[in-house]
């Protein structure tokens, strides 16, 4: 899909947005706190990693919801 | 003896390395379930971009996790089917996929508006490691 015109957010796809980055905060503390208990140095590795690619996906749908900002109608009523 | 028992009900109180880690995995596969579904919801195509980076990355961070835990024995692996039962898979498959076929092929001359064709792109490889 090349021609990638931006339409404005819907509400599902807000609400979407919304629940996915309760999901991405959750995941980022059951890292941290199993990181906390972790002796392995492998896991703690991997554990690290993920962490920031979890750090990276809010990142990603914060700029998202940044970029959708000004489509957004104002409420009217 | 005394401190022998307070570990003890400490140890059952408290998650260990390998429980967190599972529930991380749950976690993980429930989490790329929604971001599917919120791909298929999604109208504006750069959002639809975003959610399908997003399956995919999970996807990834779900296989490596499963390969770590794999390898410290934190996961048992399921039993391996059966030859016997693979065969008849493929059987059934092959039946089933050529009545497909022919229906589809019937379909298409009928109409004469479709006629059969490769949709399918020449199959890969899938030997290398799939979470990269």
């Amino acid at each position: 899909m090349n021609n990638m015109q931006m339409k404005p957010l819907s509400g599902k796809e807000l609400d979407y947005i919304a629940d996915s980055l309760s999901n991405e905060n959750m995941l980022i503390k059951l890292y941290a706190t199993a990181r906390s208990v972790s002796a392995n140095a492998q896991i703690s590795q991997v554990i690290d990693q993920h962490l920031q690619v979890h750090e990276q996906h809010t990142h990603q749908m914060i700029e998202m919801l940044k970029q959708h900002q000004q489509m957004a109608p104002t409420q009217s009523h | 003896m005394m401190n022998q028992q307070q570990n003890q009900s400490q140890g059952q109180q408290m998650m260990n390395e390998s429980d967190y880690l599972n529930v991380i995995l749950s976690d993980l596969k429930r989490t790329v379930r929604e971001y599917t579904t919120a791909t298929t919801e999604s109208a504006c195509p750069v959002v639809r971009r975003m959610f399908t980076d997003l399956t995919n990355s999970t996807l990834r961070l779900q296989g490596e996790l499963f390969q770590v835990m794999e390898q410290n024995k934190m996961y048992t692996a399921p039993s391996p089917a059966p030859r016997q039962m693979i065969d008849k898979e493929i059987q059934t498959a092959q039946q089933d996929h050529q009545q497909a076929h022919q229906m589809s092929q019937q379909h298409g001359m009928q109409s004469g508006a479709f006629y059969h064709q490769n949709n399918v792109s020449n199959h890969t490889s899938n030997v290398q490691n799939p979470y990269t």
